[in-house]
Protein backbone atom coordinates (compact mmCIF):
# COMPACT_ATOMS: atom_id res chain seq x y z
CA UNK A 1 0.00 0.00 0.00
CA UNK A 2 1.21 3.52 -0.78
CA UNK A 3 1.40 6.29 1.81
CA UNK A 4 -0.67 8.41 -0.57
CA UNK A 5 -3.43 5.77 -0.42
CA UNK A 6 -3.19 5.24 3.34
CA UNK A 7 -3.18 8.88 4.41
CA UNK A 8 -6.47 10.22 5.71
CA UNK A 9 -7.52 6.72 6.79
CA UNK A 10 -9.80 6.85 9.80
CA UNK A 11 -8.47 5.27 12.98
CA UNK A 12 -11.34 3.31 14.51
CA UNK A 13 -11.53 1.82 18.01
CA UNK A 14 -12.92 -1.71 17.88
CA UNK A 15 -14.01 -1.39 21.54
CA UNK A 16 -16.42 1.46 20.80
CA UNK A 17 -16.71 1.26 17.01
CA UNK A 18 -16.08 4.99 16.83
CA UNK A 19 -13.55 7.03 14.92
CA UNK A 20 -10.86 8.21 17.33
CA UNK A 21 -8.42 9.90 14.92
CA UNK A 22 -7.29 10.23 11.34
CA UNK A 23 -3.90 9.25 9.85
CA UNK A 24 -1.90 12.37 8.97
CA UNK A 25 1.56 10.96 8.44
CA UNK A 26 4.02 8.13 8.83
CA UNK A 27 7.17 7.97 10.91
CA UNK A 28 9.69 5.74 9.16
CA UNK A 29 12.73 4.30 10.93
CA UNK A 30 15.69 2.63 9.27
CA UNK A 31 17.37 -0.68 10.07
CA UNK A 32 15.22 -2.40 8.84
CA UNK A 33 13.10 0.26 7.15
CA UNK A 34 9.63 0.21 8.65
CA UNK A 35 6.72 2.38 9.70
CA UNK A 36 7.38 2.83 13.42
CA UNK A 37 4.58 5.25 14.26
CA UNK A 38 1.56 6.87 12.71
CA UNK A 39 1.10 10.59 13.17
CA UNK A 40 -2.54 11.43 13.81
CA UNK A 41 -4.91 14.34 13.40
CA UNK A 42 -8.49 15.00 14.48
CA UNK A 43 -7.69 13.48 17.86
CA UNK A 44 -9.93 14.11 20.87
CA UNK A 45 -7.25 13.55 23.54
CA UNK A 46 -3.64 14.69 23.86
CA UNK A 47 -1.98 11.74 22.14
CA UNK A 48 -1.24 12.25 18.46
CA UNK A 49 1.01 9.23 17.91
CA UNK A 50 0.12 5.60 17.40
CA UNK A 51 2.88 2.98 17.58
CA UNK A 52 2.81 0.43 14.77
CA UNK A 53 2.76 -2.34 17.39
CA UNK A 54 -0.54 -0.97 18.72
CA UNK A 55 -2.21 -1.11 15.29
CA UNK A 56 -4.69 -3.95 15.23
CA UNK A 57 -5.29 -3.89 11.50
CA UNK A 58 -4.27 -1.68 8.59
CA UNK A 59 -7.03 -2.25 6.07
CA UNK A 60 -7.79 -0.74 2.69
CA UNK A 61 -10.34 1.62 4.27
CA UNK A 62 -9.44 2.10 7.93
CA UNK A 63 -6.92 1.51 10.66
CA UNK A 64 -8.22 -0.29 13.73
CA UNK A 65 -7.00 -0.13 17.32
CA UNK A 66 -8.29 -2.07 20.35
CA UNK A 67 -9.00 1.10 22.30
CA UNK A 68 -8.28 4.82 22.07
CA UNK A 69 -5.83 4.32 24.95
CA UNK A 70 -3.34 3.29 22.23
CA UNK A 71 -3.11 6.93 21.12
CA UNK A 72 -0.32 8.56 23.06
CA UNK A 73 1.97 11.60 23.16
CA UNK A 74 5.69 11.53 22.31
CA UNK A 75 7.82 9.60 24.79
CA UNK A 76 11.31 10.72 23.83
CA UNK A 77 13.14 13.34 21.81
CA UNK A 78 12.97 11.37 18.60
CA UNK A 79 9.23 10.88 18.93
CA UNK A 80 8.84 14.55 19.75
CA UNK A 81 10.62 15.44 16.52
CA UNK A 82 8.35 13.01 14.69
CA UNK A 83 5.30 14.58 16.29
CA UNK A 84 6.55 18.01 15.19
CA UNK A 85 6.69 16.64 11.66
CA UNK A 86 10.46 17.15 11.31
CA UNK A 87 10.99 13.59 10.20
CA UNK A 88 8.24 13.17 7.63
CA UNK A 89 9.79 11.25 4.77
CA UNK A 90 7.54 12.66 2.04
CA UNK A 91 9.14 15.53 0.17
CA UNK A 92 12.54 14.84 1.70
CA UNK A 93 15.71 14.76 -0.39
CA UNK A 94 17.23 11.32 -0.96
CA UNK A 95 21.03 11.20 -0.77
CA UNK A 96 23.21 8.18 -1.33
CA UNK A 97 25.91 7.48 1.24
CA UNK A 98 28.33 8.75 -1.41
CA UNK A 99 26.62 12.13 -1.55
CA UNK A 100 24.61 11.93 -4.77
CA UNK A 101 21.04 13.22 -4.72
CA UNK A 102 18.32 10.97 -6.15
CA UNK A 103 15.46 13.46 -5.92
CA UNK A 104 12.73 14.01 -3.35
CA UNK A 105 10.53 11.26 -1.95
CA UNK A 106 7.10 11.51 -3.58
CA UNK A 107 5.58 8.34 -2.14
CA UNK A 108 6.44 5.23 -0.14
CA UNK A 109 5.21 1.68 -0.59
CA UNK A 110 4.79 -0.37 2.57
CA UNK A 111 3.41 -3.72 3.66
CA UNK A 112 0.22 -3.05 5.65
CA UNK A 113 0.62 -6.43 7.40
CA UNK A 114 4.04 -5.77 8.88
CA UNK A 115 4.75 -2.07 8.41
CA UNK A 116 7.90 -2.90 6.44
CA UNK A 117 8.87 -0.19 3.95
CA UNK A 118 9.36 -1.91 0.61
CA UNK A 119 10.02 1.01 -1.73
CA UNK A 120 10.86 4.70 -1.70
CA UNK A 121 9.58 6.47 -4.79
CA UNK A 122 11.08 9.62 -6.31
CA UNK A 123 10.27 11.26 -9.62
CA UNK A 124 13.19 9.56 -11.31
CA UNK A 125 13.38 6.15 -9.69
CA UNK A 126 12.23 3.63 -7.13
CA UNK A 127 14.59 2.68 -4.34
CA UNK A 128 14.34 -0.60 -2.43
CA UNK A 129 13.36 -0.03 1.19
CA UNK A 130 16.26 -2.10 2.50
CA UNK A 131 18.69 0.54 1.18
CA UNK A 132 17.45 3.08 3.74
CA UNK A 133 20.08 3.76 6.42
CA UNK A 134 19.16 7.17 7.80
CA UNK A 135 16.34 9.66 8.04
CA UNK A 136 16.89 13.11 9.48
CA UNK A 137 15.55 16.60 9.18
CA UNK A 138 17.59 17.31 6.05
CA UNK A 139 17.63 14.09 4.07
CA UNK A 140 16.89 10.43 3.61
CA UNK A 141 20.16 8.52 3.27
CA UNK A 142 20.35 5.28 1.26
CA UNK A 143 23.11 2.82 0.47
CA UNK A 144 24.79 3.50 -2.89
CA UNK B 1 23.67 -0.40 -11.47
CA UNK B 2 24.82 2.98 -10.29
CA UNK B 3 27.40 1.41 -7.98
CA UNK B 4 29.49 0.22 -10.94
CA UNK B 5 29.74 3.66 -12.58
CA UNK B 6 33.07 5.45 -12.10
CA UNK B 7 33.38 7.86 -9.22
CA UNK B 8 32.59 11.42 -10.25
CA UNK B 9 35.28 13.99 -10.89
CA UNK B 10 34.94 17.30 -9.13
CA UNK B 11 36.86 20.56 -9.07
CA UNK B 12 38.00 21.37 -5.54
CA UNK B 13 36.59 24.90 -5.66
CA UNK B 14 33.16 23.53 -6.49
CA UNK B 15 33.10 21.81 -3.11
CA UNK B 16 32.75 25.17 -1.37
CA UNK B 17 29.20 25.52 -0.12
CA UNK B 18 28.45 21.83 -0.47
CA UNK B 19 26.35 20.56 2.47
CA UNK B 20 27.91 18.23 5.03
CA UNK B 21 25.29 15.62 5.93
CA UNK B 22 25.37 12.74 8.43
CA UNK B 23 24.36 9.22 7.44
CA UNK B 24 21.43 9.86 9.76
CA UNK B 25 20.24 12.58 7.39
CA UNK B 26 21.08 15.66 9.46
CA UNK B 27 22.68 18.76 7.95
CA UNK B 28 25.81 19.61 9.96
CA UNK B 29 27.52 22.42 8.09
CA UNK B 30 28.73 23.59 4.69
CA UNK B 31 32.21 23.25 3.25
CA UNK B 32 34.09 26.52 3.52
CA UNK B 33 37.56 25.66 2.27
CA UNK B 34 39.71 22.72 1.40
CA UNK B 35 42.77 22.10 3.55
CA UNK B 36 45.65 20.54 1.66
CA UNK B 37 48.38 18.55 3.35
CA UNK B 38 51.55 20.61 3.41
CA UNK B 39 52.99 18.18 0.85
CA UNK B 40 50.29 19.41 -1.54
CA UNK B 41 49.39 16.00 -2.91
CA UNK B 42 46.61 15.10 -0.51
CA UNK B 43 43.58 16.58 1.13
CA UNK B 44 43.80 16.94 4.89
CA UNK B 45 40.18 17.95 5.29
CA UNK B 46 37.80 20.86 5.16
CA UNK B 47 37.07 23.99 7.13
CA UNK B 48 33.37 24.57 7.68
CA UNK B 49 30.77 27.26 7.95
CA UNK B 50 27.17 27.22 9.08
CA UNK B 51 24.63 26.61 6.35
CA UNK B 52 22.71 29.53 4.94
CA UNK B 53 23.08 32.92 3.42
CA UNK B 54 24.68 34.81 6.29
CA UNK B 55 26.82 31.91 7.34
CA UNK B 56 29.51 32.09 9.96
CA UNK B 57 32.71 30.11 10.05
CA UNK B 58 32.63 27.16 12.39
CA UNK B 59 35.24 26.49 15.04
CA UNK B 60 35.26 22.82 14.04
CA UNK B 61 36.79 21.34 10.92
CA UNK B 62 36.25 18.07 9.14
CA UNK B 63 39.41 15.95 8.92
CA UNK B 64 39.67 13.77 5.84
CA UNK B 65 39.51 10.49 7.78
CA UNK B 66 36.11 11.57 9.11
CA UNK B 67 34.63 11.74 5.60
CA UNK B 68 32.43 8.86 4.46
CA UNK B 69 31.86 10.02 0.88
CA UNK B 70 32.17 13.04 -1.37
CA UNK B 71 29.50 13.31 -4.02
CA UNK B 72 28.02 15.74 -6.48
CA UNK B 73 25.41 16.94 -3.99
CA UNK B 74 26.82 16.43 -0.50
CA UNK B 75 29.80 15.49 1.63
CA UNK B 76 28.71 12.59 3.83
CA UNK B 77 30.00 11.93 7.37
CA UNK B 78 29.07 9.11 9.78
CA UNK B 79 27.94 11.58 12.45
CA UNK B 80 28.86 14.90 14.01
CA UNK B 81 31.49 13.40 16.33
CA UNK B 82 34.04 13.27 13.49
CA UNK B 83 34.42 17.06 13.56
CA UNK B 84 37.50 18.36 15.36
CA UNK B 85 38.32 21.79 16.73
CA UNK B 86 40.13 23.60 13.93
CA UNK B 87 43.00 24.41 16.31
CA UNK B 88 43.74 20.70 16.79
CA UNK B 89 43.11 19.78 13.20
CA UNK B 90 45.41 22.29 11.53
CA UNK B 91 48.10 23.10 14.07
CA UNK B 92 50.38 23.97 11.18
CA UNK B 93 49.01 27.24 9.91
CA UNK B 94 50.82 26.61 6.66
CA UNK B 95 48.54 23.65 5.99
CA UNK B 96 45.74 26.08 5.42
CA UNK B 97 47.73 28.69 3.60
CA UNK B 98 50.10 26.59 1.59
CA UNK B 99 47.89 24.94 -0.91
CA UNK B 100 48.80 24.29 -4.50
CA UNK B 101 46.73 27.04 -6.04
CA UNK B 102 48.85 29.41 -8.09
CA UNK B 103 51.82 27.04 -8.03
CA UNK B 104 53.69 26.48 -11.25
CA UNK B 105 53.45 23.09 -12.95
CA UNK B 106 56.77 21.98 -14.44
CA UNK B 107 57.44 18.84 -16.43
CA UNK B 108 60.40 16.70 -15.40
CA UNK B 109 62.24 17.99 -18.46
CA UNK B 110 61.74 21.57 -17.42
CA UNK B 111 58.76 22.82 -19.40
CA UNK B 112 56.47 25.28 -17.66
CA UNK B 113 52.90 24.16 -18.32
CA UNK B 114 51.15 26.96 -16.46
CA UNK B 115 49.77 27.91 -13.06
CA UNK B 116 47.32 25.88 -11.03
CA UNK B 117 43.86 27.43 -10.85
CA UNK B 118 42.03 24.42 -9.44
CA UNK B 119 42.51 20.84 -8.34
CA UNK B 120 40.56 17.93 -9.82
CA UNK B 121 39.44 15.30 -7.34
CA UNK B 122 37.90 11.91 -7.87
CA UNK B 123 35.06 11.45 -5.38
CA UNK B 124 33.35 8.42 -3.95
CA UNK B 125 34.33 6.88 -0.64
CA UNK B 126 37.88 8.20 -1.03
CA UNK B 127 39.01 11.49 -2.48
CA UNK B 128 42.08 11.46 -4.62
CA UNK B 129 43.79 14.33 -6.36
CA UNK B 130 43.90 13.15 -9.98
CA UNK B 131 44.76 16.33 -11.82
CA UNK B 132 45.31 20.05 -11.90
CA UNK B 133 43.43 22.65 -13.82
CA UNK B 134 46.01 25.09 -15.09
CA UNK B 135 45.96 28.30 -16.99
CA UNK B 136 48.02 27.00 -19.85
CA UNK B 137 51.39 28.39 -20.86
CA UNK B 138 52.79 28.60 -24.42
CA UNK B 139 54.16 25.08 -24.04
CA UNK B 140 50.70 23.58 -24.30
CA UNK B 141 49.85 25.46 -27.48
CA UNK B 142 46.74 26.95 -25.95
CA UNK B 143 48.19 29.79 -23.91
CA UNK B 144 45.76 31.43 -21.50
CA UNK B 145 43.14 28.72 -21.76
CA UNK B 146 42.25 26.49 -18.88
CA UNK B 147 43.19 22.86 -19.37
CA UNK B 148 43.27 19.76 -17.21
CA UNK B 149 46.55 17.93 -16.61
CA UNK B 150 46.50 14.39 -15.19
CA UNK B 151 48.70 13.47 -12.25
CA UNK B 152 50.58 10.27 -11.55
CA UNK B 153 49.63 8.31 -8.41
CA UNK B 154 52.57 9.90 -6.66
CA UNK B 155 53.73 13.43 -7.20
CA UNK B 156 56.74 15.48 -6.24
CA UNK B 157 56.06 18.87 -4.77
CA UNK B 158 58.85 21.25 -3.94
CA UNK B 159 58.51 24.85 -2.96
CA UNK B 160 56.45 26.55 -5.59
CA UNK B 161 56.82 23.96 -8.30
CA UNK B 162 54.81 20.87 -8.99
CA UNK B 163 56.70 18.38 -11.08
CA UNK B 164 54.83 16.12 -13.48
CA UNK B 165 56.21 13.64 -16.05
CA UNK B 166 56.55 15.23 -19.49
CA UNK B 167 54.22 12.57 -20.96
CA UNK B 168 51.37 14.25 -19.05
CA UNK B 169 51.16 16.74 -21.91
CA UNK B 170 49.85 13.91 -24.16
CA UNK B 171 46.81 13.49 -21.92
CA UNK B 172 45.61 17.05 -21.46
CA UNK B 173 41.83 17.57 -21.52
CA UNK B 174 39.68 20.64 -21.91
CA UNK B 175 36.78 19.48 -19.77
CA UNK B 176 35.95 16.97 -17.05
CA UNK B 177 33.89 14.72 -19.33
CA UNK B 178 36.80 12.80 -20.80
CA UNK B 179 39.33 13.57 -18.12
CA UNK B 180 38.76 10.43 -16.00
CA UNK B 181 39.74 8.26 -18.96
CA UNK B 182 42.74 10.50 -19.66
CA UNK B 183 43.98 10.05 -16.06
CA UNK B 184 43.62 6.27 -16.33
CA UNK B 185 45.41 6.16 -19.70
CA UNK B 186 48.21 8.39 -18.44
CA UNK B 187 48.77 6.27 -15.34
CA UNK B 188 48.72 3.08 -17.42
CA UNK B 189 51.42 4.59 -19.66
CA UNK B 190 53.54 5.44 -16.61
CA UNK B 191 53.23 1.92 -15.24
CA UNK B 192 54.31 0.47 -18.58
CA UNK B 193 57.28 2.78 -18.56
CA UNK B 194 58.49 1.69 -15.14
CA UNK B 195 58.08 -2.06 -15.67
Amino acid sequence: MLFSQARKHDVVSTATATRVARVEGFVVRPGPARVALLRLGKVSGAGTLLAWDDVQGFGPDAVTVATDAALRPARDELEQRAEDNELDILGKLVLTERGTALGAVTDVDFDPETGAVTMLITKAETIAGDRLIGLGRYAVVVLS
Amino acid sequence: MTSSSPDPLVRARELTGRPVVTLGGELVAEIKDIVFESSGGYIAGFTLRNPGLFSRSRKESLPWDGVHGVGRDAVMVPDETVLLPTKEFAPRKQARNRDVLDDRVLTDNGQDLGRVVDVVLQGGTTLEIVGYEVEASEALGSAGRRVLIPLPDTIAVSGENLIVPSSATDFVSEDLAGFGAAVDAFRARLREGTN
